[in-house]
């Protein structure tokens, strides 16, 4: 089996589900249209080879440039270096993040142009930028990841009482959207290149994680304080943007590709400009470059076809489900449906795939794939159904959740293996990737729109910041039941785990 | 108790390999042999339930890749594909019925369906279930001696560091560490329907005959494999070395 197999068989079982699940509910509970559903098989076709493309494209091109970057850097062995290098890398990388361009022009349209898109784009860049110095050194001087994150979230919480609910929704949600699909798998890289020269082993593969953990704090704290600055008083009201439907099939995929072209191009830029800087300045031998210029063409061509799948084909679905269900009399079938769509969603989301493969080759397959997926889905299943509790009943906030959350999340740094830690922090920037951020959030906002007392704008947000969250709880139980299960049995007088 | 429990198993093991011999019988050297299995990557974890099935405790597995023959794949950069390699140590007459099990379980006799091979180990040390290991009759009968021998240490993972340092005070040139994972006879939990292999590490150290009793002296006392559940260590004979400068 080779590469393009292997990937195409996982792939085609990743989004399986989802498009089975639709296809029973439209056989059995909502009525979609045949036109609606033509484009949501369509789109999954395209979904299927745009991310097998995706993936093999990070393994071959995208995921040994990060690695040679960090050890090219931690090789020079200059502090300045490293400050320098990790600060440009998180700057440029979140300033080309289309989720962030997105984020900032909601804000924009939303503070009636208080807070320019502009600003917000340069603000949590530099705070990214920020960070990922922080996440850089903590490799370096072997910081425990737990006592950062302790640390910064202890922040966020301060920060957090001064902070108005909308900008909270939006605080949390920008943490998901500044670590997107390229993003990840770059991040996740940098930190395999430090890691991997480390001689104990053990300190190697607990740094191994947290880098996209730390990142994705930087998101947060910067637009908090970014909203203490400004005196916003009054949210202008959002509509929502309507799924473009209409037009035959094909045509409207057609006509799809030369935006998702375009944007992923921009997404690009910054990546391919270091590759160039690194091809220019390091020797690589002739079949590596040959190898990485491929995965870059693969993953390029695999984003595009991905991203015409989900916005043509997936959105459109899943504000229509989300609409329907929050119209029929018992809010169970919404909040059930929702559980399982969470589920079946993250299972298709690109850096998942990333983050997994990652989880078994560092941990040399003890950590399986499939576990870790499981405890993942699980959370996120769990994130959609009290986000659409939130929706149907009005008294509760998200800071009730986030505070409940983060609080449990915190406490069980304590107690969970710290490798489990890291990836459990990776996983929650992780799990916010384009699946979430259009299917998910195109059905939240469905709900949210057709409810009488819900408000999009507080409701329908808010619903990133809970999927960045809950895996973050799950995945640190199930490293608990690791520790607790990898115990040698047999053997007096065993201190070590 | 549970060091009377613990030899109960092992003569078990012992029992279910020779039943038909009388116990005079088990008093000869026990030929034990390293088996190596390359599979597609994900079956490496069924490997070590084949081998548990035919008598052997435990195995080791290690992440590898491999490429495919074929020009175009090899042109479009999509030739490689994962692999992984077990290594499992076992009685010849365990040995048999695992390789046996294995090549019928995963088709070996389909193409590129895997690769199945053993090869001779000369000592080991620090399994109840090798105990009686000696080295097998045809390398060690013979006159020709061999100048190298390579030792394998396989510890949890954090643990190589100091098996490194053992051997590099007692005289070797260096050693090599390989991640891998693994599970033995003290490690058989399950979560949910998954098999739990704790990581391992591999470490790998090539040297003289002559000082190989003093550098594997040197880890046993350093690490105190001999105990149990502590990790597991064998010599092999090897033939031609390059590459090591005295």
């Amino acid at each position: 089996m080779n590469i393009f197999n292997e990937k195409l068989k996982e792939v085609f079982f990743a989004i399986l589900p989802i498009t089975l699940i639709v296809m029973i509910l439209r056989l059995s509970i909502i009525p979609i249209d045949n036109h609606l559903m033509g484009m949501f098989l369509l789109g999954a076709v395209f979904v299927l080879f745009g991310l097998t493309f995706f993936l093999i494209g990070v393994d071959l091109g995208i995921a040994p440039l990060g690695s040679l970057l960090s050890s090219v850097i931690t090789k020079k062995n200059k502090l300045w270096l490293v400050v320098v290098a990790a600060f440009t890398l998180g700057f440029i990388i979140s300033i080309a993040e289309p989720g962030l361009l997105i984020l900032g022009n909601q804000i924009d349209v939303l503070t009636s142009g208080v807070i320019s898109s502009f600003t917000i784009l340069a603000v949590v860049s530099l705070g990214i930028g920020i960070f990922m110095i922080l996440g850089f050194l903590r490799m370096i001087y072997n910081i425990p990841l737990h006592i950062i994150l302790l640390g910064s979230y202890g922040v966020i919480f301060v920060l957090g009482i001064f902070t108005s609910p909308e900008f909270l929704a939006i605080a949390f949600d920008s943490s998901g959207s500044t670590t997107g699909v390229l993003a990840v798998p770059f991040i996740l890289s940098l930190s395999l290149g430090i890691t991997a020269m480390k001689k104990d082993s053990k300190a190697s593969e607990k740094d191994s994680f947290g880098l996209v953990a730390i990142v994705s704090v930087g998101a947060v704290i910067s637009v908090m304080i970014l909203s203490l600055f400004t005196e916003v008083q009054e949210f202008a009201e959002v509509e929502m943007a309507e799924a473009h439907i209409g037009g035959s099939i094909f045509g409207s995929f057609i006509n799809a590709i030369p935006g998702a072209f375009l944007e992923s191009i921009i997404v690009f830029i910054p990546l391919v400009a270091i590759f160039l800087l690194v091809r220019f300045t390091w020797p690589i031998k002739k079949e590596v470059l040959r190898k990485m210029t491929l995965g870059f063409i693969y993953s390029l061509m695999g984003l595009s076809l991905f991203l015409v799948g989900v916005n043509t084909g997936f959105m459109a679905v899943g504000s229509e489900i989300g609409a329907y269900l929050v119209g029929l009399d018992t809010y169970f079938y919404l909040i059930l449906i929702g559980f399982i769509l969470g589920v079946a969603t993250i299972l298709a989301e690109p850096a998942v795939y990333v983050l997994t493969h990652q989880i078994e080759d560092v941990t040399s397959g003890y950590v399986k794939k499939n576990i870790v997926l499981g405890a993942l889905a699980l959370g996120v299943g769990m994130a959609i159904s009290l986000s659409l509790l939130r929706v149907v009943v009005e008294e509760i906030q998200l800071w009730h959740y986030l505070l409940a959350g983060y609080g449990i999340a915190m406490g069980l740094t304590f107690i969970t293996p710290k490798l489990f830690v890291g990836i459990a922090f990776d996983a929650g920037g992780v799990a916010t990737g384009p699946m979430t951020a259009t299917f998910i959030l195109a059905f939240i906002n469905g709900a949210a729109y057709n409810h009488p007392t819900a408000d999009v704008l507080v409701d329908g947000f808010g619903m990133i910041a809970m999927v960045a969250l809950m895996p973050i709880i799950t995945l640190q139980i199930l490293g608990t039941i690791f520790k607790l299960k990898t115990v040698k049995k047999g053997v007096e007088g065993n201190g070590k785990t | 108790m549970e060091k009377h429990k613990k030899g109960h198993i092992t003569k078990d093991i012992n029992n279910k390999g020779i039943d038909s011999k009388d116990s005079a019988n088990r008093e000869e050297a026990e030929v034990f042999k390293l088996y190596m299995v390359i599979v597609h990557h994900g079956l490496g974890s069924k490997v070590i339930q084949i081998a548990k099935e035919s008598g052997i405790p435990g195995g080791t597995v290690i992440l590898g890749k491999g490429t495919a023959q074929n020009p175009i794949l090899k042109f479009l950069a999509l030739a490689d594909y994962r692999k992984e390699i077990v290594m499992v140590l076992g009685k010849v007459d365990h040995g048999k019925v695992f390789l046996q099990n294995v090549s019928e379980k995963l088709k070996f006799h389909k193409p590129n369906s895997g690769i199945a091979f053993s090869v001779p180990v000369s000592n080991i040390i620090g399994s109840k279930y090798c105990a009686g290991a000696k080295p097998p009759e045809n390398t060690n009968g013979g006159e020709r001696m061999e100048m190298y021998q390579s030792i394998f240490v396989i510890v949890d993972r954090g643990s190589a560091k100091e098996v490194v340092d053992a051997a590099n005070e007692s005289g070797a040139k260096g050693a090599t560490v390989i991640n891998a994972r693994g599970s033995g006879i003290h490690e058989t939990s399950k979560l949910f329907a998954f098999e739990i292999e704790p990581e391992k590490e591999i470490v790998m150290i090539l040297v003289k005959r002559e000082i190989s009793e003093k550098v594997t002296r040197a880890i046993k006392e350093k690490s105190s494999i001999d105990e149990a559940g502590k990790g597991i260590m064998f010599v092999q004979p090897v033939d031609e070395v390059y590459g090591i400068q005295d």
